[in-house]
């Protein structure tokens, strides 16, 4: 968990997104369980119901289940499951707005390949 | 418990020619945090008192559980109203001491929790000695908000619960009321000025301007419906068109608006190419209610 939250985005998108985090993390293991609504509430001054929406939002992704009477669990396949969630939004949030600013500029798609290849060759020791 | 709505229909008043609130209606739901925003003098604290019986209405009803609140004790008692305490009455320097409101309160309240009174007063540092004329202000907020939690009420009212405190007393009382919540479940309406620290206690966030609420609805629902749009004068009002412009700046080509709309509508603004920007509750309280006054 974060010491604390930002101010723009929805609040219950910012809990569901800290708690993948987490799991990517291997803070919480798959058939773990996951801070309970209260405990979210208590630890960031949010409503309840709100921490809540979070959670039922990783509900509804297959990341969370819930066991009866005890509380949230990472699901079983739920690490993947974020990492397949986040390739996903990568690519629409930085691969599309990288190819569209690309195009703004004028840069053909080989031009474009060539400046990420280049930047992955950096980023690696030679 | 906490089976009460509290509503009111066509609630009118004014005093002398200052009509505070026209035909007001509102629905209280049992077990949620409100939020009750609107900017000075938009009548707020006019309003929370005619809703727990201690003002008159022009006109219009409050009721709880279906039965009208005026001079009705039995709803009363669960409804706890605390207000701004005043360092002066009509008579001179308010001598009462914090003790004498809290023994009131205790006698009022039939949920009143006295160990729980005793606890915030040692958490609070408050001497039940002291006069509230000798109180600072931040120490005054303390006083009704350990009277408004000791109270145990269904609906339990706090008027700017937030005036005076500093921002670790700020942070604390949010703590308080969100342990209390949780453990009771019981319905709080909190007015304050002090909007973005308090956004993400309230549930729902109602929103008092010009004399009516105009907003009561989720607090993350209501946030999402706005945006910030800027960029390119001609593109912005190509990605405004469907959308309820509620304010633009220009300078030069650079446009700049402030809009309202559905998920549908606002996703199709992101196809042209404007910087689309979220926004956070105090953003949207000005956009609803700065008429132009923000400049």
């Amino acid at each position: 968990m974060r010491g604390a939250l930002g101010d723009q985005a929805l609040i219950y998108l910012q809990i569901a997104r800290m708690l993948e985090d987490d799991i990517l993390r291997g803070v919480y293991r798959e058939e773990e369980q996951v801070p309970s609504t209260n405990e979210l509430s208590r630890c960031y001054n949010i409503n309840p119901a709100t921490a809540a929406k979070g959670i039922n939002l990783l509900v509804a992704d297959g990341i969370l289940y819930k066991r009866r009477g005890i509380g949230m669990f990472v699901s079983p396949g739920g690490v993947e499951k974020v990492r397949e969630k986040r390739k996903a939004a990568f690519c629409q949030g930085y691969i599309q707005p990288m190819i569209e600013e690309g195009r703004s500029l004028g840069l053909t798609g080989e031009e474009l390949l060539t400046m990420v290849r280049k930047a992955i060759g950096e980023g690696e020791p030679s | 418990m906490n089976t009460g709505v509290l509503s009111a229909k066509g609630v009118c008043k004014s005093y002398g020619n200052n009509q505070v609130l026209q035909d007001l209606d509102l629905d209280i739901q049992p077990g949620k945090i409100y939020g009750l925003i609107g900017r000075n003098g938009a009548g707020k604290t006019t309003l929370l008192s005619i809703l727990t019986a201690q003002n008159t209405k022009d006109s219009g009803e409050v009721t709880y559980n279906g039965k009208p609140v005026w001079e009705n004790q039995d709803a009363l008692s669960h409804i706890c109203f605390s207000r701004e305490l005043q360092p002066t009455l009509f008579t001179g320097p308010n001598n009462m001491k914090i003790k004498y409101y809290l023994n009131t309160a205790s006698i009022f309240y039939p949920n009143w929790d006295q160990e729980y009174a005793q606890r915030l007063l040692q958490e609070f540092k408050l001497n039940p000695k002291k006069k509230i004329s000798q109180l600072s202000k931040g120490q005054m907020s303390m006083v009704t908000i350990l009277l408004a939690l000791a109270s145990g009420s269904d609906i339990t009212i706090l008027d700017e619960p937030a005036a005076g405190l500093d921002v670790v007393m700020r942070e604390r009382f949010y703590q308080l009321l969100l342990e209390d919540y949780a453990k009771t479940g019981r319905t709080f309406i909190v007015s304050t000025h002090i909007i973005e620290e308090a956004a993400s206690v309230f549930e729902r966030v109602m929103i008092l301007d010009e004399g009516k609420i105009i907003e009561n609805a989720e607090t993350d629902e209501l946030v999402d419906q706005f945006r910030y749009i800027s960029g390119h004068q001609e593109e912005v009002d190509r990605a405004c068109q469907g959308l309820e412009v509620l304010s633009s700046r220009e300078t030069g080509r650079h446009k700049s608006c402030a809009v309202r709309g559905g998920a549908t509508q606002l996703a199709q603004a992101e196809q042209f190419d404007v910087d689309v920007a979220p926004m956070n509750l105090q953003n949207v309280f000005v956009a609803l209610c700065g008429h132009g006054d923000e400049g």
